[in-house]
């Protein structure tokens, strides 16, 4: 394995993703579907390198999301009005989205990264809520009224460009965030800090005897995830939609929904985050159109039966399978 | 003096497991931890590699103050150990699990990924693993487990070697060929070797140049090994006070 062709994995990677994108441009009436499976990629992708890859649940994860949501909020509705700005004000909305959730994480990671496995679990349940609670009760942000700001991202970019940012370009930026997630994914898992997440993650103290900081290593993933959290609320949550109540961006809902996306694909591979991804975003997309009302009833079977059939997510069992063959190259 | 234990005591609420106990270790030497079950050996073990910090007492490796250093600091000065119960890290491959002892050992941060696999290429081979090179350590029989583990940690370039318990388990056969092989790296690589041991006599006899043997958690003995071995107290301590006729 040299330089170059460690970094094969990535090619899968760009392959599906870029099927995904022609599908959604070509084939008419799928670009609403291809970007909710973008958003659950992109999603899982983040998530994945933390979960993924230290095996630590984070149940409040969705509040990095928020605060990314809340950054490129706070950037349009207080940056609008100064002029000369234009577009700009999203490249900001992305710094802060990025300040906000890289702070959000590393208070939670100081408190809570020193707890184990399950505790840090159940720390992390308070997180979430908490959040929402005190932005509202404090009324922080506006509070629980939220913030709209369709009109002041019209005063920025225009009308029409407004309506293309709302409808394409928030999903593409999705697209880019996600390929990014996967990249850094990559690049964490052929360097020291791939190895030493995997065995923190297989066993922390055997970790600790070997020399590897385990804290350190596990810092620096919750960090980068959370980041890549931050990144995905902004595009998707307000820049997609131009609003942003509390109730709706702090939903555990969400975190629950990355947690079965990780654990389908495949938690700690490179593919496992598209794979979860797209069986969860189809099968979730067309039980609402064929079944509705019934469509968890179903849907949870299903879910049951592939974790079953694949303990170790879709692309684990894989990824095992196809292991010192051509095709293993490529799958990890 | 590579190691050098000064009145270590550990305490677990009321109970001392390791009660005021002095030891050296010279660089290069093989000794034997040798005591019944609950004679704090372990312990120990855990004081040396950082799990536990000790209330009393001082531990000086190549001349650095460890007493209370965390343990991921303990490694790169070149402290390496295995566990009774093999741990390799299960989903990484044999490969990438010895990779692990070379990147973050004693030369860690010196050595690229790159250079590090190398390393646990050859290592491998030294233990003989290579055809089970890119299998799943966790799909590994205990004795192949029992080997990466050992490679892993040989792969870090140790002064010293902490071994837990490391025959347990084992064909007398497979016990001697690892006790040659052992002794034989230890020798080539000036690895001391601190080797636990509870019931495998055997291969303490065949192994160590001294043997400490500790009792409730205190130093009983601490003599090369035939005259640890004969000692009175020793037979004792094991089978019981001889029987009064």
């Amino acid at each position: 394995m040299n330089r170059v062709t460690q970094y094969y994995p990535i090619l899968p990677v760009l392959l599906a993703y870029a099927i995904l994108f022609i599908v959604g441009q070509t084939v008419s009436g799928t670009w609403q579907l291809v970007a909710t499976l973008l958003f659950y990629c992109a999603m899982g992708q983040a998530f994945n390198i933390f979960l993924g890859m230290t095996g630590y649940v984070d149940f409040g994860y969705v509040a990095f999301m928020g605060m990314g949501t809340y950054g490129m909020a706070l950037a349009i509705t207080r940056l609008a009005h100064l002029p000369g700005l234009g577009a700009v004000v999203i490249v900001i909305g992305f710094g802060l989205a990025l300040l906000m959730a890289t702070l959000l994480s590393l208070a939670v990671g100081a408190v809570a990264l020193r707890l184990r496995g399950a505790y840090f679990a159940i720390a992390t349940i308070g997180v979430n809520e908490g959040f929402r609670f005190l932005i509202e009760g404090a009324r922080i942000w506006n509070g629980a009224e939220g913030m709209i700001f369709t009109a002041q991202l019209v005063n920025i970019v225009g009308s029409e460009r407004a309506s293309r940012l709302m409808t394409y370009w928030a999903d593409v930026m999705v697209l880019a965030i996600a390929v990014l997630a996967a990249a850094v994914t990559l690049f964490y898992m052929r360097n020291r800090v791939g190895y030493a997440l995997t065995a923190l993650r297989e066993d922390e103290d055997a970790a600790k005897v070997m020399g590897i900081n385990v804290t350190k290593y596990k810092i620096i993933a919750f960090i980068t995830s959370a980041c890549f959290a931050g990144l995905v609320g902004a595009a998707s949550w307000a820049l997609k939609t131009p609003y942003v109540f509390p109730p709706e961006v702090f939903e555990i809902h969400y975190t629950v929904e990355a947690i079965i996306i990780v654990m389908l694909g495949g938690a700690g591979t490179l593919l496992g985050p598209i794979v979860g991804g797209l069986i969860y975003g189809i099968s979730k997309y067309y039980l609402s159109i064929f079944l509705p009302g019934l469509q968890l009833l179903v849907f949870a079977p299903i879910i049951i039966v592939i974790i079953v059939m694949f303990p170790e997510g879709v692309v684990g069992v894989l990824k095992n399978r196809t292991r010192n063959t051509a095709l293993g190259r490529f799958i990890i | 003096m590579l190691l050098k234990l000064d009145n270590v005591t550990k305490r677990f609420g009321g109970l001392v497991a390791v009660d005021h106990v002095s030891l050296e270790i010279e660089r290069g030497q093989f000794v034997g931890i040798a005591g019944p079950n609950g004679s704090g050996k372990t312990t120990l073990f855990n004081c040396i590699s950082g799990v536990y910090f000790p209330e009393e007492g001082q531990i000086v490796f190549d001349d650095i103050d460890i007493t209370r250093m965390p343990p991921y600091k303990r490694a790169p000065l070149g402290i390496g150990r295995t566990f009774q119960i093999p741990r390799p890290f299960s989903s990484a491959t044999v490969r990438e699990n010895v990779a692990v002892g070379a990147m973050f050992g004693t030369m860690s941060g010196q050595i690229s990924v790159q250079e590090s696999l190398k390393m646990a290429d050859h290592t491998i081979e030294l233990v003989g693993l290579q055809a089970h090179r890119d299998k799943a350590a966790g799909s590994l029989t205990p004795v192949e487990k029992k080997m990466t583990e050992i490679a892993r940690a040989l792969a870090m370039k140790p002064k010293l070697l902490l071994m837990d318990e490391a025959m347990a388990g084992m064909h007398p056969n497979d016990i001697d060929e690892m006790v040659a092989f052992i002794k034989r790296i230890a020798r080539q690589e000036k690895i001391a070797i601190v080797a636990m041991v509870e019931h495998i006599m055997r291969a303490l006899v065949n192994m160590a140049e001294k043997v400490i043997v500790l009792h409730q958690g205190a130093k009983l003995v601490d003599a090369p090994t035939q005259e640890a071995l004969a000692d009175p107290r020793v037979i004792e301590v094991y089978l019981g006070h001889p029987k009064e006729t």
